[in-house]
C-alpha cells in the first residue's frame, strides 16, 4: 500500500526562552522532528510492505528526514504556512495528498507540540481519521489499528484511503546513521509552491500579543526543615480544602 | 453580538469547561454529542441549550459520524466550536473546521468577543506564556482549559440526528487496562520519579500512599527502565491521565510528557531536592528537598491529621 508520512519541523516548546514582557525567543533552538514522528515512518514502513513510502513536509527542514527512515521521496511544499491558523498548513497538506494518486494511507505524528495540524489535515482530506494510534497492520484488505482512549485499548478496523495520527510513547530507538543519512541525500525531492496547489492561503487570524498567565506562581516551601515544612505544607493543603 | 457555539462531546472530560468558555460569546450553545446516548442526557443536564445526538451503534466509533456532524455544523454555521484533545473529538473538529472554512487553533484556555472578531487565548511555549488572537472568520479550537463543574438546571431535550456512520471505521475490541482502575478514580496520587534510588526503597512510598489513603502512580522511566512498576501506573501524555483532588510528586523533574497526565489535578505538591528542576514551575507547592528526609515526616503528619 502506497503511504504519505507528513513530518514536521518544529521547534520544541520546552526550549523557548520568556524574556519579562512574555515575549517568546528561540536562540540557538534548531527545528527537529517530534518523538511521535519517527513512530509515524514506523509504522508506514511496516504497512507499505515493499510499496512506497512517500515524505511530506513543509517549509525548509531537513528534506532527507523521511528518506533516511525508509521514504523512496520526498515532497515539499515550500511556502505553505506554518504558523498560527492551522487550518491553512493543513489545507496545504491535504492537497500535496490529493495531487499523489494510489494512496492507502497517511500517517502523521500526533504532536502534542501542535495537535490542530493533524485535525485540519483529516478534515480537509475528508478521509476516516483516526488518532493516537499506536500500531496498525494489514488485516483481510482492511487496516487493524490500535488506539489509547484514556485508560483503554482499543483495535478498529479502518478500510479505504484513511488518515492515521500516531502518538509514540519512547524516544526513537534506532536513530538513522550517518550512511543511512548520506544515502537519504542522493534520493528524489520534489519541491513544489502553495500556488501549484491553489491553496493560496487567506489568512483568518492576526496575533494580538502574548502575556503571562494569571495563575500564581507556586508556592516554593524550604525542605531544610523537614517538620516545619510538612507542617507548612498540611495547613496549607487543609485550607485548600484537599485534604 | 451575540455568538453562537457548538461544543463537540465524545467524553465528559473538559465538557463543562468548554460550555463556560463559549458561553463568554453570548450566544446559544449547542453540545454535539457523538456517542451513547446516556451521554448526550449528561450533557443535557450540564445546562447547554440545546443537545444533538449522533447516536454511535454498537462497535461504531464517534469518529464515524464526522461527516454526518460537519455536514449540520455547516447548515447551522457557528461561529466557534470547541471540542477536548481527546483523539475522536480531534478528528470530528478537523471535519467541522474543513465544513465553516474555520481557522484551527489548539491549546485555547478562553475565547471572547472583541466586536464582530473573536479573541482566542491559546497556550504557547509549554503554557508559560498566552498568545491572544483575533479570528475574522469561524473559529474551530482545541481546548485546553480548565474544567469547570455544572450545576445544571432544567434538563434540555435531546435531539437525536439521524445519521449514516459509512463503513469504513469499527470498533473490533476495547480492553480497559486492568490494574488502572483503581488510579483513575482515586481522590489522592503518591507519584514516584526517578529521584528514588532503590527498588526497597518503594517501601517509604508505600507507607505514605497507606497514610494519606492514595493511589500510587510513577513516571515512564521507572516503569521502562526500573520496572518497578506496571505500565498501568504510569501516568503521562503517553499513559494514564487522571485528576485526582491531590497529586503528590515525589522525585520527578515535571517534563511535560508526565505533567500532562496531572493537568485535571486539584493540586499539585512536589517534592524534588532541585530547586530548579521544572516541575516547581507546574505544581502549586513545592517543598525544596531530599525525598528521603521529607517523605517519612510527611507521613507522620498525615497520619497525625487523620487521628487528631
Ligand atoms: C508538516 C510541517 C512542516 C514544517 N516544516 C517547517 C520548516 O521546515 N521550517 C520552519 O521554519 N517551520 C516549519 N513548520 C512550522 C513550524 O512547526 C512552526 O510552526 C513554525 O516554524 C512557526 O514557529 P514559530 O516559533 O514562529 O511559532 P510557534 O511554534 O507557533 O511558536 C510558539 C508561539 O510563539 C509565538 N511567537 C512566535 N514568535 C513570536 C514573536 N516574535 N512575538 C510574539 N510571539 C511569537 C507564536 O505565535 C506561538 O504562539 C512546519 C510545520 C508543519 C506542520
Ligand atoms: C514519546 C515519549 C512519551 C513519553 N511519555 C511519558 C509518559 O506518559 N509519562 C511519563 O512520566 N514520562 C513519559 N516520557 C518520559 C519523559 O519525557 C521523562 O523522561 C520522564 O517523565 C522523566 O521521569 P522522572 O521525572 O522520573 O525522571 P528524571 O527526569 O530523571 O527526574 C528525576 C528527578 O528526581 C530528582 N531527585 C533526585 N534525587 C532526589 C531526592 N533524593 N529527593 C528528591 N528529588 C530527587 C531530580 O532532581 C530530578 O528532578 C515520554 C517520553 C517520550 C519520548
Amino acid at each position: 500500500m502506497k503511504i504519505v508520512v507528513v513530518f514536521k519541523w518544529a521547534r520544541n516548546p520546552l526550549d523557548a526562552r520568556v524574556s519579562a514582557d512574555a515575549a517568546i525567543s528561540w536562540p540557538g533552538v534548531k527545528l527537529a522532528a517530534s518523538d511521535d514522528d519517527p513512530a509515524a515512518m514506523e509504522i508506514a514502513a511496516a504497512l507499505a510492505a515493499g510499496d512506497e513510502v512517500v515524505g511530506l513536509t513543509i517549509g525548509d527542514g531537513d528534506t532527507a528526514w523521511a528518506a533516511a527512515r525508509g521514504a523512496a521521496r520526498t515532497v515539499v511544499v515550500t511556502d505553505a504556512p506554518g504558523e498560527t491558523d492551522s487550518a491553512a498548513t493543513g489545507a496545504a497538506l491535504a492537497a500535496a495528498v490529493r495531487r499523489m494518486t494510489g494512496v492507502g494511507a497517511v500517517l502523521i505524528g500526533d504532536s502534542a507540540w501542535d495537535y490542530a495540524v493533524v485535525s485540519a489535515l483529516a478534515g480537509r482530506l475528508g478521509w476516516p481519521a483516526v488518532a493516537g494510534v499506536t500500531a496498525a497492520c494489514p488485516e483481510r484488505g482492511e487496516l487493524r489499528v490500535t488506539r489509547r482512549l484514556g485508560a483503554a485499548t482499543q483495535a478498529l478496523s479502518a478500510a479505504g484511503p484513511v488518515v492515521l495520527a500516531v502518538t509514540a510513547n519512547r524516544a526513537e530507538k534506532n536513530v538513522p546513521g550517518m550512511k543511512e543519512v548520506l544515502a537519504a541525500r542522493k534520493k528524489p525531492v520534489e519541491k513544489i509552491t502553495a500556488a501549484d496547489l491553489n491553496t493560496a492561503s487567506r489568512y483568518q487570524v492576526q496575533t494580538q500579543g502574548v502575556r503571562f498567565p494569571d495563575t500564581p506562581p507556586a508556592r516554593i516551601i524550604d525542605g531544610g526543615d523537614p517538620p516545619t515544612a510538612c507542617e507548612q505544607l498540611i495547613a496549607a493543603l487543609r485550607t485548600d480544602g484537599v485534604i | 453580538m451575540a455568538i453562537d457555539g457548538w461544543v463537540i462531546i465524545v467524553d465528559e472530560n473538559r465538557a463543562g469547561g468548554m460550555l463556560d468558555a463559549a458561553r463568554r460569546l453570548g450566544g446559544r450553545v449547542t453540545a454535539a454529542v457523538a456517542g451513547r446516548r446516556d451521554l448526550a442526557k449528561r450533557a443535557a443536564g450540564m445546562g447547554f441549550d440545546r443537545v444533538l445526538c449522533w447516536e454511535s451503534a454498537d462497535g461504531v466509533p464517534p469518529e464515524a459520524y464526522a461527516a454526518a456532524m460537519a455536514e449540520r455544523a455547516a447548515q447551522e454555521a457557528p461561529r466557534l466550536v470547541l471540542a477536548s484533545d481527546a483523539p475522536p473529538a480531534r478528528v470530528l473538529l478537523g471535519a467541522a473546521a474543513a465544513a465553516l472554512n474555520a481557522a484551527l487553533v489548539a491549546s485555547v484556555r478562553a475565547v471572547a468577543a472583541a466586536g464582530e472578531k473573536i479573541v482566542v487565548s491559546r497556550a504557547a511555549a509549554e503554557g508559560k506564556v498566552l498568545e491572544d488572537i483575533a479570528v475574522s472568520g469561524a473559529l474551530a479550537g482545541i481546548f485546553d482549559g480548565d474544567d469547570a463543574e455544572q450545576r445544571g438546571g432544567a434538563a434540555v431535550t435531546v435531539e437525536i440526528v439521524p445519521a449514516e456512520a459509512g463503513a469504513a471505521l469499527r470498533v473490533l475490541s476495547t480492553e480497559a487496562e486492568s490494574g488502572a482502575a483503581g488510579l483513575l478514580t482515586a481522590a489522592r496520587v503518591v507519584g514516584v520519579g526517578l529521584g528514588l534510588r532503590a527498588r526497597d526503597d518503594l517501601q517509604i512510598i508505600e507507607k505514605l500512599a497507606a497514610a494519606m489513603g492514595a493511589e500510587t502512580a510513577c513516571t515512564l522511566p521507572v516503569c521502562d527502565d526500573m520496572r518497578w512498576f506496571a505500565s498501568h501506573s504510569v501516568v503521562g501524555s503517553s499513559h494514564s491521565r487522571i485528576a485526582p483532588d491531590l497529586y503528590i510528586a515525589l522525585g520527578i523533574s515535571g517534563q511535560p510528557q508526565h505533567m500532562s497526565g496531572v493537568r485535571d489535578a486539584k493540586v499539585v505538591v512536589a517534592v524534588n531536592s532541585d530547586p530548579e528542576a521544572r516541575i516547581f514551575k507546574n505544581c502549586d507547592y513545592g517543598i525544596v528537598g531530599d525525598l528521603y528526609k521529607i517523605v517519612p515526616v510527611l507521613t507522620a503528619a498525615f497520619a497525625a491529621s487523620k487521628n487528631p
